[in-house]
């Protein structure tokens, strides 16, 4: 008990405690969108033609494509002329090899360990990439030994251009909706991942995100790639100064698992929110996808959502190999002004494939929260089986919790149960902490934690407890 | 552009007053292919609204359920419940809504969807949907699609009853919540006809 107070007080009295900016050097590219720029872009990441063609025919895809609004958004205008492409640090000219000490700094101040022996006796590997470049990546060697591949987008276009080629966009393709088409045309770095036939991966791997310049997008895009029974997991983190403006961040993450593979995706998004009345804060839109592609193969989704001004992420599964599984387990929390739009697809197409849906949403100030999801069981989908559960947790009266969830059934022997509850913080409850001595905001923070542990729970110990902290700090201010 | 705030629904066709119970009961027979579109607003202090639905397809029949519930008021109650059975070649969508208005406090809202699908050409789709905008609410839905269970149909059979009839037992109890007093037995003719 005492720990866990010791966290709480830590934390109720911190406001976003990652909003600082880091003065370094940057380089940027002029504003605005048309093709001139992404071949700039492209030219400046040395590309081959390919690259800057697939880039090139998304951009003509993406022009004529509307922005969506079908989501429960109060979304702005976005001036997609009015923001910088590509931002990135100066590299010393003495030392290239090096990390600038500053980055190294700001990465330290994060809590993410760039120098490889100073981490911990449970290694992370990480990617670390500061707005639209890769700074570092950990480990690459001690992975190189068991065949892994782990290194940055751009290393791995010029490094292994057939497995890269192989497997782009064959998740999400490029006109797949308005934000991947934007992604596909103009994306900068992100983490490139491939665990051979039968490895499994000694380490977990992370990518972490830093947006630091002004006036820029984020555009990062992963691809993960499990062979034939490998596993991995996989852990992703995201930061961004305080500013009164918005910034976009469009991300596109594939991830593809073969015959018997098992991947684990865990996400702690922590983007600025803006402050308590609304202004500025990271749009987050993002397109994450994975596809279950051999038999037997699998697949989780863990992600814990606090901030962004407005987040809308449908992490999704296709299962198309026979008897493959996945799994999603969100918790996401709004507070002041913030607007979240999540939720996952389960598309079963082979044979006994299985799913489960757990989200938690937690709204608090007012914010408003839905989960949006889509169970689909196809023609083949024989004996599949989804199970889905969402619930609604209100705290004050100005805020909304919503639930959007569309089962689509075409399969006689397939099983699909929805189930989703909205309801308060009981008196009882807090009653019941209060009299035994432990203030109402840190009844809240008790209750909360109860609440999602069954999420929780599924996040790699590195990130379990950084996530109960952020509940704690996202809900500060929510009571009394 | 977009809607993340509260939008008051288009008035619906039922508005029931403080104190007031309203009770709909709907039966869609075999060979029947229905629109049934609901809007129902709670607007006095206390209102409640009981909806109970069931559906037999068994040949090509399309049935359509749209349902708002529109708690405007506090403390009202809303149940609904709308089961079927989709056999042959039909198609059944169920798009339900509760929307909680931020005044409607100490609203209780329930909503059941569930369905059976026989064959490999008929299809369930159901959007069942939550719009909450106050805090003092219990609400909650389900939905599912599934098939008879096999274990309970072996639990019968075990037991010297023939499968057909054991199905249609099945049947029966699947929808006994939703049946209407006094239609027992014309419900009971028509799962025997699929």
């Amino acid at each position: 008990m005492s720990e866990s107070n010791k966290i709480i007080q830590e934390f109720t009295s911190a406001e976003y405690k990652e909003g600082f900016v880091t003065d370094v050097e940057q380089e940027f590219i002029p504003k605005g969108l048309n093709e001139d720029i992404i071949r700039l872009i492209s030219r400046r990441k040395e590309e081959p033609a390919w690259l800057l063609e697939f880039r090139l025919d998304a951009f003509r895809k993406w022009q004529a494509m509307p922005q969506p609004d079908w989501a429960h958004l109060d979304m702005p205008e976005i001036d997609f002329q009015d923001i910088i492409y590509y931002a990135a640090p100066k590299k010393d000219k003495d030392r290239p090899k090096e990390i600038d000490p500053k980055l190294a700094e700001t990465f330290d101040k994060l809590g993410i360990p760039l120098r490889e022996r100073e981490a911990l006796a449970g290694v992370v590997a990480v990617d670390a990439v500061f707005d639209s470049v890769s700074v570092t990546t950990t480990f690459r060697k001690t992975l190189a030994e068991k065949g892994i591949i782990f290194c940055s987008f751009s290393e791995a276009v010029k490094e292994h251009p057939d497995l890269v080629r192989q497997y782009l966009a064959s998740v999400v393709p490029a006109s797949d909706n308005f934000f991947a088409a934007l992604n596909s045309a103009v994306f900068s770095d992100g983490s490139f991942c491939y665990i051979p036939k039968g490895v499994r991966c000694p380490m977990e791997l992370s990518s972490y995100f830093r947006i630091n310049a002004r006036g820029t997008g984020q555009f990062e895009r992963t691809l993960i790639v499990a062979d034939e029974g490998s596993y991995v997991s996989y852990m992703e983190g995201c930061t961004a100064p305080m500013r009164d403006e918005r910034q976009l961040h469009a991300a596109v993450v594939e991830i593809v698992v073969e015959k018997d593979a098992d991947v684990k995706y865990s996400t702690v998004q922590n983007w600025y929110p803006g402050d308590a009345d609304g202004k500025g804060g990271i749009l987050n839109l993002v397109t994450k996808r994975g596809i279950c592609k051999g038999s037997g193969s699998h697949l989780s989704w863990t992600q814990v959502e606090t901030g962004s001004a407005i987040t809308w992420k449908y992490p999704s599964t296709i299962l198309k190999g026979d008897f493959s599984a996945s799994e999603f387990y969100s918790v996401a929390v709004t507070n002041n002004h913030q607007q979240a739009d999540t939720g996952t697809k389960m598309i079963h197409l082979g044979r006994g494939t299985r799913s489960r849906i757990v989200s938690k949403g937690i709204s608090a100030g007012v914010s408003q929260n839905s989960y949006r999801g889509l169970v689909r069981m196809g023609r083949n989908a024989l004996n599949a089986r989804n199970y889905s559960q969402c619930d609604s947790l209100l705290i004050g009266s100005r805020c909304g919790a919503h639930t959007f969830p569309v089962i689509h059934s075409q399969c006689p022997s397939a099983t699909v149960e929805h189930e989703a509850t909205t309801s308060k913080i009981s008196e009882d409850q807090l009653f019941y902490c209060n009299q035994r001595g432990i203030g109402p905001e840190d009844a809240v923070g008790l209750i909360v934690n109860g609440y999602a542990r069954e999420v929780l729970s599924r996040l790699p110990m590195e990130f379990a407890v950084e996530a109960q902290k952020l509940l704690q700090v996202s809900l500060e201010g929510s009571v009394g | 552009m977009g809607h993340g705030k509260y939008i008051a629904p288009p008035r619906g066709q039922y508005q029931v007053l403080s104190g007031e119970v309203l009770n709909l009961e709907f039966v869609v027979l075999p060979g029947e292919s229905r629109d049934i579109d609901l809007s129902v607003d709670l607007v006095g202090e206390g209102a409640q609204a009981h909806i109970k639905a069931l559906y037999l397809c068994k040949a090509d029949e399309k049935v359509n359920f749209r349902i708002c519930m529109h708690h405007c008021a506090p403390g009202c109650h809303s149940t609904q419940k709308i089961n079927g059975i989709a056999g042959g070649s039909a198609q059944v969508h169920f798009d339900g809504t509760i929307v909680v208005a931020p005044e409607a406090q100490q609203t209780e809202a329930y909503q059941e969807n569930h369905n059976i699908v026989l064959t490999e050409e008929a299809k369930v789709e159901t959007r069942p949907q939550l719009e909450i905008y106050a805090d003092d609410v219990k609400c909650s839905h389900g939905a599912t699609v599934g098939q008879l269970n096999p274990d309970e149909l072996f639990y019968m059979r075990s037991r010297g009853i023939p499968e057909a009839e054991a199905r249609t037992l099945q049947m029966l109890s699947f929808l006994s919540p939703v049946i209407p007093a006094g239609r027992g037995e014309e419900i009971e003719k028509a799962i025997r006809s699929l």
